[in-house]
């Protein structure tokens, strides 16, 4: 068993090195491919943060006043239901100042100046509001009704906040996707390639081997880690690159005026850590998938 | 050992390489197939270590019916056989006793019993001390002496030799011969394919001759005619 073992180490290491140009090939490529894929991770989950309270169709935030009274909030909660034919009833959501402070936390993650500033006692609580109606002169007439409710501090219409935002990130997600599929394509392309010159240059090895009485799989597999090797290379390439990314965003994202919505556009270090992890999972399978399709399929040779 | 009933083998719908052959090998002969090229001899060496696969009738080795062994199975059936070339087939990259070794890492041998195999068989193939060489270090017969060393390290019950002299001059192939002879000697069951026939006149030993796929003589103690 140990000898099998280290022969089918020993052979990977041989071929690895005998086929330098194509094997670097194949890695910068599954490297530039898990990078991309890395980044679409982790710019959805920037864009997320921003859009966090703006999920499920929520069109205006109303936010209530710290100090309001019991008796102003159900006003508003009452005022708001009062037109069921142009707002979601059932989807209407309040959030106590403890949620609302949740929520904060992840608007704010990049602007600790202004987090340090919130308290769960001082935050505003908030109404989320989901519209039926299509049209959004209505919601913004809406808009000013609440406005002028006692205890009301401001209502936020998304419409002026993030639709853009909105559109860009997916618009992004989308594009980044794409092209890391068609990358990561090209990367098990590549590796694929690699393993399958990699047996035709020792076809009559492979011939011999059959010869005497080794077992495909026993061929196969110092292949296979060598496909495997330069899968998990190029993941562990591009999750530094991604950490390096992450960092100087991160960083130049901190010198932005607190408040301007560019400073939630940052990941938590626990997420990026996450994000690597499947990178690496997805290099390896990617280098496991080119390499088993080629060992097998060229093993007659 | 081995036994053909009735094999008929095609390539494509045209060529017929071997029709309805029949023989049966016992252990520890030496045959010889004979005949021009193209008659048949090395698709029936194809065919007892499962290269290929017969279109019509049964091909029997060590009381199996290689037919019914399953793929993943073949390896174990290629493990009781040593195969020898015309043109050796040693991996150009390794020494003499990288080669030899081989056949037995391959299989999984552990390394301690590969450094006490390949000495013993490289003594007995007459290369002591050539250990190191490469290939193109050795003259023709030594590389084929390599070839069977590397075909015999196992210990196995059969050798197939196809062609093994037709590189060679005939001094050389004379010592090949005496070689083989003396592989058999030990037990092997030993079936050569040729066309030479100084060899097989010189052997005396069972000659099945073929004539386009077909076997048209079975004779113990032949000559090549």
């Amino acid at each position: 068993m140990i000898a099998r073992i280290t022969y089918a180490f020993r052979e990977m290491w041989a071929s690895f090195r005998r086929n330098l140009t194509l094997t670097i090939a194949a890695i910068l490529t599954s490297a530039i491919a898990l990078l991309l894929v890395g980044t679409t991770l982790l710019i959805q989950r920037a864009f997320d943060n921003l859009l966090v309270q703006w999920k499920g169709d929520v069109a205006l935030i109303v936010f209530v006043r710290s100090d309001a009274t019991p008796e102003q909030i159900a006003l508003i909660d009452e005022s708001i239901r009062s037109a069921p034919t142009i707002i979601d009833v059932d989807k209407l959501e309040y959030l106590d100042k403890t949620q609302t402070y949740e929520e904060a936390k992840r608007i704010f993650a990049g602007d600790p100046v202004t987090l340090s500033l919130l308290t769960p006692e001082n935050i505003p609580s908030e109404f989320k509001v989901v519209p039926i109606t299509q049209d959004p002169a209505l919601v913004r007439s809406l808009s000013e009704q609440y406005r002028s409710l006692p205890g009301v501090e401001d209502v936020a219409l998304a419409e002026d906040e993030f639709e853009v935002i909105s559109t860009l990130s997916r618009f992004v997600r989308t594009v980044t996707l794409v092209m890391s599929l068609v990358l990561l394509f090209v990367a098990v392309g590549l590796i694929w390639n690699t393993i399958r010159t990699a047996m035709f240059a020792r076809r009559r090895e492979i011939e011999v081997m059959k010869l005497v009485g080794a077992t495909n799989w026993f061929i196969r597999i110092p292949f296979m880690l060598e496909g495997l090797l330069q899968g998990l290379i190029g993941a562990v390439l591009s999750c530094g690159g991604l950490w390096v990314l992450n960092s100087a965003w991160t960083s130049g994202v901190a010198g932005f005026k607190p408040g301007t919505g560019i400073s939630s556009l940052v990941v938590p270090s626990g997420y990026l850590s996450g994000v690597m992890i499947v990178i690496l999972l997805i290099g390896a399978l990617a280098g496991a998938i080119g390499s088993a399709i080629a060992a097998s399929r060229f093993l007659d040779v | 050992m081995i036994r053909l009933e009735n094999v008929t083998k095609r390539y494509g719908s045209e060529t017929v390489a071997v029709r309805d052959a029949s023989f049966d090998v016992a252990k520890g002969d030496f045959v010889f197939l004979v005949g021009p090229s193209g008659s048949g001899k090395s698709t029936i060496l194809r065919l007892v270590n499962r290269q290929e696969r017969p279109e019509r009738g049964d091909v029997w080795v060590a009381g199996q019916n290689v037919n019914d062994i399953p793929d993943s199975r073949v390896p174990f059936l290629r493990r009781s056989m040593g195969n020898v070339f015309q043109d050796y087939k040693l991996l150009t990259g390794k020494t003499v006793f990288e080669n030899i070794a081989f056949a037995l890492e391959v299989i999984g041998k552990p390394r301690h019993v590969i450094a006490r195999q390949v000495p013993i068989v490289l003594d007995l193939v007459g290369l002591a001390g050539k250990e190191d060489r490469f290939p193109h270090q050795l003259s023709g017969g030594e590389q084929q002496r390599v070839s069977i060393a590397r075909a015999f390290v196992n210990r196995p019950l059969i050798l197939l030799a196809d062609e093994p002299t037709g590189n060679l001059d005939p001094a050389t192939g004379e010592g090949i011969m005496s070689l083989l002879d003396e592989i058999n000697q030990t037990g092997t069951t030993v079936m050569m394919a040729t066309h030479d026939h100084r060899v097989v006149n010189a052997m005396r030993r069972r000659v099945i001759q073929l004539d386009r796929g077909v076997i048209v003589r079975d004779q113990e103690r032949g000559v090549y005619e």
